[in-house]
């Protein structure tokens, strides 16, 4: 080893070891997301993190109304028979959904979670 | 110089190159919301078509309340007007017909699949909310079901028959969807049809990770399951149930007594073939731990009971998943 070795290995090295800590820092500390899916399109993005306000959407029988927002995501309205999935309130976690099935509305919860499913 | 640089282009290279590509696909059939996700595959847009087709095929083929032009579907087995006296089932419906009758045998009885009158009785009073069923009118229903009356070579006597093949069809639909798939070198997947998941090869050659829901309304994780190439199926009375005078009633009905088994909260199966586990998770739900442990003795499945009373009894085998 001559000298540039050393000084490679000195700097460079705990630099790269920071870049990868802050690379592994920001992505745990990455925003929950919710995906509003029709069919199989995502037709509405909504970060959780800000302030909860209210959406609209197109389902199949209709306008869905969503409120979302402090981390959580709820269908407020939609036309269905049941209602289902605007009496199922509230979901906060990435492995939960709310499937609004007569207006083939799929709500998902994407976050750093490192569950590849839930049952 | 050189050596110490090609280091960090490694190191470099290991930490950041981990990520692979991921294509996903939603479909609705059976009455419920399937994911399918593919790792590192080529030609997404001709697998998911060809996935589309095969739920659809089995969504059509298990359907008992739509008729399909040319299809002799469960609706048509039980609804047909045709003189015919016998009808020649397509394989793929036979084939679970089948795997129904077999299991309706070794569980002496409890899981049948030629109940639907039974279920229909229930699904009313599910629907309205409230009350419960009397045995009359159950026996009632029962009185109406004509066997299922099966030869070797998949010829149904045409004495229209109540099958229902809920508790088989999904599992079902999704092994033959796994098996597309590993036929056209797609080994790493992952598909999630609501209650049914079915694993390939890991997408970082580690292992997935499905987190087991507790059967209640809090939907906390209470266990994690690491594992490839497997199937995982929970059958459960807590998605589908309505409360009358205090007491939940839900959806699993044993065919001996004609009312929801009360053993479990919960019991999820572990093994390859997720048509298989389907079955099973049914059967299982039916039964108590020990019937169900001799149940499956002889095949490679692992199970997690969920006691009614909240306790968690597994199988040794679960450990190799923990």
């Amino acid at each position: 080893m001559n000298k540039n070795d050393k000084l490679l290995i000195v700097f460079l090295v705990p630099i790269l070891l920071i870049i990868l800590l802050l690379f592994k820092l920001t992505s745990v500390k990455s925003n929950k997301v919710a995906n509003v899916y029709y069919e199989n399109q995502v037709i509405l993005t909504i970060d959780l993190s800000g302030e909860e306000q209210d959406y609209n959407v197109k389902g199949y029988n209709g306008n869905v109304k969503i409120k979302a927002g402090n981390g959580k995501i709820k269908v407020v309205e939609e036309t269905s028979e049941k209602h289902l999935c605007s009496k199922q309130g509230y979901i906060k976690e990435s492995y939960e959904t709310i499937v609004c099935l007569p207006n083939k509305i799929v709500i998902k919860i994407t976050s750093n979670n490192d569950l590849d499913a839930t049952l | 110089m050189k050596r110490v640089l090609k280091l960090i282009l490694i190191l470099l290279f290991i930490t950041g190159c981990s990520n692979s590509k991921v294509d996903s696909h939603n479909f609705f059939y059976m009455d419920t919301y399937i994911n399918v996700k593919i790792y590192d595959a080529e030609n997404t847009d001709s697998i998911f078509k060809e996935v589309d087709k095969i739920y659809k095929e089995y969504h059509e083929l298990a359907d008992r309340y739509h008729e399909y032009e040319g299809l002799k579907n469960v609706y048509y087995l039980k609804n047909n007007d045709s003189t015919d006296e016998i009808i020649k089932l397509d394989s793929k419906l036979c084939n679970m017909i089948k795997l129904g009758l077999d299991y309706n045998k070794k569980t002496n009885g409890s899981f049948n699949i030629n109940m639907s009158n039974i279920l229909d009785v229930w699904k009313n009073y599910r629907e309205k909310g409230e009350g419960i069923p009397t045995l009359e009118e159950l026996n009632e229903a029962k009185n109406k079901i004509n066997p299922i009356i099966l030869n070797d070579k998949c010829e149904l006597s045409n004495n229209h028959p109540s099958i229902d093949l809920g508790a088989i069809a999904k599992g079902y639909a999704t092994e033959k969807v796994g098996e597309y798939l590993r036929e056209n070198k797609v080994n790493k997947f992952i598909i999630n049809a609501g209650g049914n998941v079915l694993v390939g090869d890991h997408y970082n050659n580690d292992k997935f990770k499905i987190g087991l829901e507790k059967p209640d309304q809090t939907k906390e994780i209470y266990k994690v399951l690491k594992l490839n190439n497997k199937s995982v199926v929970t059958s459960g009375g807590y998605e589908r149930f309505y409360t009358y005078e205090g007491k939940n009633y839900h959806h699993i009905i044993d065919y001996n007594t004609m009312y929801p088994a009360n053993y479990f909260k919960s019991v999820t199966i572990i093994t390859k073939d997720s048509g298989l586990a389907d079955t099973l998770s049914t059967c299982l739900f039916l039964m108590p731990i020990e019937e169900g442990k001799k149940l499956i003795k002889d095949l490679e499945v692992d199970v997690i009971w969920y006691t009614v009373d909240d306790k968690v009894v597994t199988t040794e085998g679960i450990k190799n998943y923990e």
